[in-house]
C-alpha cells in the first residue's frame, strides 16, 4: 500500500526476511536495506524467522514483525548474528502444521501469506535466500508478490552473481583452518585430508586449497581417480617433506572407486518399493565427513604414508563476517532498495564487478555457479603444481 | 469407495502371521525423522524422478517443454545431459504429465484404487495365505488417515475369508480407530518414544493421545492380537529405559502377545532422492548386534521366554 508524499514519491512499507540457515553478514544486509529505505523515506520492517512472524504471529508476544527503525539499526552490530532469526523451513507452499485432528500435515499457505502481507500494508519483500529460496520466491512472485532476492551462499554456487555474501567469510575461515591442518600434518609427518564446504561447486576447496598450498584439491566438478592423487603425493613427499595436505570438497566425486555395500540387517518389517539403501544421492545430505573419511582411508591403502581425516563442516556457518562480506552485505541490502525504487520486481540483486545488477528470478533459478574447466583459479592451481584431477 | 494406495507388495513375511500381501496406503500423521518410507508421507499422489532412467536432453528433453510447468525441469550447462528437477516448481505435476516421459524416469507415487481392485489383487495369493496362516496387511504411512477406506478393505478381506493385520502408530482420533479395529485380527503398533516432549521432537507430536488409543484398543478389542514394536534408533530410543517403560505399559494386557524390535536401517535413503526430499538423520548408525541382543533379552525375560 503506497501513500503519495508529494513530488511523485510514495511512502512505502517494505519487509525483509531471511531464509533457512545462518550465513555471516546477515545483519549487514539488514542494516544496508534499512538505511537505504530510511534515506528514501520508506518504512522498513523485518519478518521474524523466515515467514513465521507473519504466518504464526501468535508465537511472538512481542510481535512477528520488527520495525527496523533508525534507532534499532544504529545499534545493530553488523558483526553479530541475524537480528530477525531464521526458520528451519521457509516454504509457504509447504508449511508443516498440526491439523484439527492433531495430525501432522503440510499445507499450502501461500495465499494466506499474501493476504497477511496486504493486511500489514507491506507492498514489497526483500528476501535473503539461497538457491532453494530463489525458486520459492519466484513462485510467490508469479502469484503477485513484489519480491527482490539477495543471494547468500557459503559455497558461492548461485549463478548470475560473482559473489554471494557469506562466501568470503567461509573462505577466510577455511584458509585459516587449512594452515593449521598443514602445520599439524607437518609435525605429525602424516597426510591431512580436510573436508571443506562445497556440495555442488568447488569454489571454497579450490580457492582455499590454493591459498594454503595444498598438494591436491578435489572438487565436485572434476571426478578424480584416487590412484592418481596417491601418485602425486608419492612424488611430492620425501624425507625432507614428510607430510601432505589434501583438500576435499564435501561433494567431491571419485572414479574407479569400489562401491561399498551396506550391511543388511535382520529386518522385521517389509520395505516399501525402491528401498535400496543407495545413499549416493544429490538430495540426501551426505554424512558430514564422509568424503574426508573415504579419501583418507583409500589413500592410506595406496601409499606407505599415514593419513587422517578432518572436517571443517558447519564451523564455517558461524562467526564474524569478513570485511568483504560486511561491505557486500551492506551493498546487497542497499541494492535491493534501488531495485524496488526503480520498479524492478521479481529480481535477484547480483554483483557483477563493478556493477550491481538486477537479474530476473526466472533467469537466476535452475542454475549452479560451478568451476568451469577454463577457470582462472584452476589454471593457477595447475601452475602451482597442485593436483586437481587433471 | 476409493483410497490412495502407494503399493501392493506380495510375499511379505514380516507384517503379521504367515505369508502376506501388504497394501501400503499413502498419507502419514507423524513426521519421524528416521522415516524409511518418505514416499508414503504425503496424502496425495506425488512426483518421483529416477535420474538413472533419464535419457537426457539430446535424446529426449520432452519435459523441458510445454505442457510441463515452466522451470520445473532443467539441465545444468557443463554437467551431464540428464534432466534435473526443481521440486518447488514441479510439485504439482500429475499422472497426465508423467505419463509423457518415454523413459519412465518420471512417475507418480500413489494412485487411487477401489476396494474391489485392491482385494482382487490381494486375493491372487489366497492359496499361500491358506497354507501359511497369512493374509492381508494394511501398512503406510498411517492407515488411520483413510479410516473409511481402511475399514472397507479389512471388512471385504474378512468377507473373502482372509486374515487381516494392520500396522499403525495410532496417532488419530479414537473415532477413526473405532471404524477400523472391528475388522482386524492382528495389530502391529509402534511405541516410538516414551517421554512426550521427546516423542514430539522426533515425530512431530507428543504421545499422549497415542498411548490413550493403545490402552483403549487393548481394552475394547480383547480378541485382537496386539504386537508392540519399537524402531530402534541409537541416540534416540535404543536404551533400556524406553524398552522397560514399554514393557510396563503393555505387559498388564494379555492380548499384547509380543514386543518386537526393529533395528534402524538406512535402506530408505535412496527414496529421498527420488522425491527431492532431504534426509535429516545424516549421521545415524544402525544399532550394534550386541545392543539389539541385550534389549531383546530384556523383552524375552518379560515375556517369560528366558532360556
Amino acid at each position: 500500500m503506497s501513500t503519495e508524499i508529494g513530488h511523485g514519491s510514495f511512502l512505502r512499507r517494505i519487509a525483509i526476511n531471511v531464509g533457512a540457515g545462518y550465513v555471516p553478514g546477515i545483519n549487514a544486509v539488514i542494516t544496508g536495506a534499512a538505511m537505504a529505505a530510511g534515506k528514501m523515506g520508506w518504512e522498513m520492517v523485518g519478518i521474524r524467522d523466515g515467514f513465521e512472524g507473519l504466518l504464526q504471529p501468535e508465537k511472538y508476544p512481542e510481535g512477528g514483525l520488527v520495525t527496523l527503525s533508525p534507532q534499532l539499526i544504529e545499534n545493530l552490530d553488523p558483526s553479530a548474528g541475524g537480528v530477525l532469526g531464521q526458520s528451519v523451513r521457509v516454504d509457504p507452499f509447504n508449511v508443516r502444521t498440526i491439523n484439527k485432528d492433531d495430525m501432522v500435515e503440510e499445507v499450502d499457505m501461500s495465499d494466506h501469506l499474501l493476504k497477511r502481507l496486504k493486511e500489514e500494508k507491506i507492498d514489497g519483500l526483500i528476501s535473503v535466500v539461497g538457491g532453494q529460496g530463489l525458486s520459492i520466491l519466484y513462485k510467490l512472485h508469479r502469484k503477485g508478490l513484489n519480491a527482490v532476492c539477495i543471494p547468500r551462499s557459503i559455497d558461492n554456487d548461485i549463478a548470475s552473481t560473482s559473489v554471494s555474501f557469506g562466501f568470503n567469510t567461509a573462505l577466510t575461515f577455511t584458509i585459516e583452518m587449512l594452515d593449521r591442518a598443514r602445520q599439524a600434518a607437518q609435525s605429525a609427518r602424516k597426510i591431512a585430508v580436510v573436508e571443506v564446504q562445497g556440495e555442488q561447486a568447488g569454489w571454497v576447496a579450490l580457492q582455499a586449497g590454493i591459498a594454503a598450498c595444498a598438494d591436491a584439491i578435489m572438487i565436485p566438478e572434476i571426478p578424480v581417480d584416487l590412484k592418481n592423487v596417491a601418485g602425486r603425493l608419492k612424488d611430492k613427499m620425501s624425507p625432507r617433506r614428510p607430510y601432505g595436505l589434501v583438500v576435499v570438497a564435501q561433494g567431491a566425486k571419485f572414479i574407479n572407486q569400489a562401491k561399498k555395500k551396506e550391511a543388511t540387517s535382520s529386518l522385521k518389517a517389509s520395505l516399501s518399493p525402491l528401498a535400496t539403501g543407495d545413499s549416493s544421492s544429490g538430495h540426501v545430505i551426505q554424512s558430514s565427513g564422509q568424503a574426508a573419511q573415504t579419501v583418507a582411508t583409500e589413500l592410506q591403502l595406496l601409499i606407505a604414508e599415514e593419513t587422517y581425516p578432518l572436517v571443517i563442516g558447519p564451523w564455517v556457518r558461524g562467526g564474524t563476517p569478513s570485511a568483504v562480506d560486511r561491505q557486500l552485505g551492506m551493498a546487497y541490502g542497499a541494492g535491493a532498495l534501488q531495485a524496488l525504487k526503480a520498479g524492478k520486481n521479481g529480481v535477484m540483486v547480483a554483483f557483477v564487478p563493478p556493477e550491481i545488477r538486477f537479474v530476473p528470478l526466472a533467469e537466476a533459478i535452475n542454475k549452479v555457479r560451478t568451476v568451469s574447466a577454463e577457470s582462472e583459479f584452476l589454471k593457477i592451481a595447475y601452475s602451482l603444481g597442485i593436483y586437481c584431477g587433471i | 469407495m476409493t483410497g490412495t494406495v502407494l503399493n501392493i507388495q506380495r510375499y511379505c513375511s514380516h507384517d503379521g502371521p504367515g505369508i502376506r500381501t501388504t497394501v501400503f496406503l499413502k498419507g502419514c500423521s507423524l513426521r519421524c525423522k528416521w522415516c524409511g518410507n518418505p514416499e508414503s508421507i504425503r496424502m496425495k499422489p506425488e512426483l518421483s524422478y529416477d535420474f538413472k532412467k533419464c535419457t537426457g536432453k539430446k535424446a529426449c528433453g520432452i519435459c523441458l517443454k510445454s505442457p510441463f510447468p515452466e522451470g520445473a525441469f532443467y539441465v545444468v550447462e557443463g554437467d551431464d545431459d540428464k534432466v534435473k528437477v526443481n521440486w518447488h516448481l514441479a510439485m504439482d505435476c500429475d499422472e497426465t504429465l508423467t505419463s509423457l516421459c518415454p523413459a519412465g524416469a518420471l512417475e507418480m507415487f500413489g494412485k487411487k484404487m477401489t476396494v474391489t481392485e485392491v482385494l482382487d489383487e490381494v486375493e491372487k495369493d489366497a492359496s499361500f495365505y491358506r497354507n501359511t496362516g497369512g493374509g492381508m496387511t494394511l501398512s503406510g504411512g498411517e492407515i488411520m488417515l483413510q479410516p473409511d477406506f481402511s475399514a472397507a478393505l479389512l471388512k471385504e478381506a474378512h468377507n473373502r475369508g482372509l486374515n487381516t493385520a494392520i500396522e499403525t502408530a495410532c496417532n488419530a482420533p479414537w473415532s477413526f480407530l473405532e471404524k477400523v479395529l472391528p475388522h482386524v485380527d492382528t495389530m502391529l503398533h509402534d511405541h516410538k518414544l516414551t517421554i512426550p516432549e521427546r516423542h514430539k521432537k522426533w515425530t512431530g507430536v507428543d504421545n499422549k493421545r497415542i498411548l490413550e488409543n493403545f490402552k483403549k484398543a487393548y481394552e475394547t478389542f480383547p480378541d485382537i492380537d496386539f504386537i508392540a514394536r519399537t524402531p530402534l534408533i541409537p541416540g534416540v530410543n535404543a536404551d533400556e529405559e524406553h524398552i522397560r517403560a514399554v514393557l510396563a505399559f503393555i505387559r498388564p494386557h494379555k492380548n499384547v502377545i509380543d514386543y518386537e524390535l526393529l533395528p534402524y536401517h538406512r535402506f530408505g535413503l535412496g527414496k529421498y532422492e527420488y522425491l527431492g526430499k532431504v534426509y535429516e538423520l545424516d549421521d545415524y548408525k544402525t544399532p550394534s548386534d550386541e545392543l539389539v541382543q541385550h534389549l531383546q533379552a530384556i523383552i524375552d525375560e518379560a515375556f517369560g521366554r528366558t532360556k
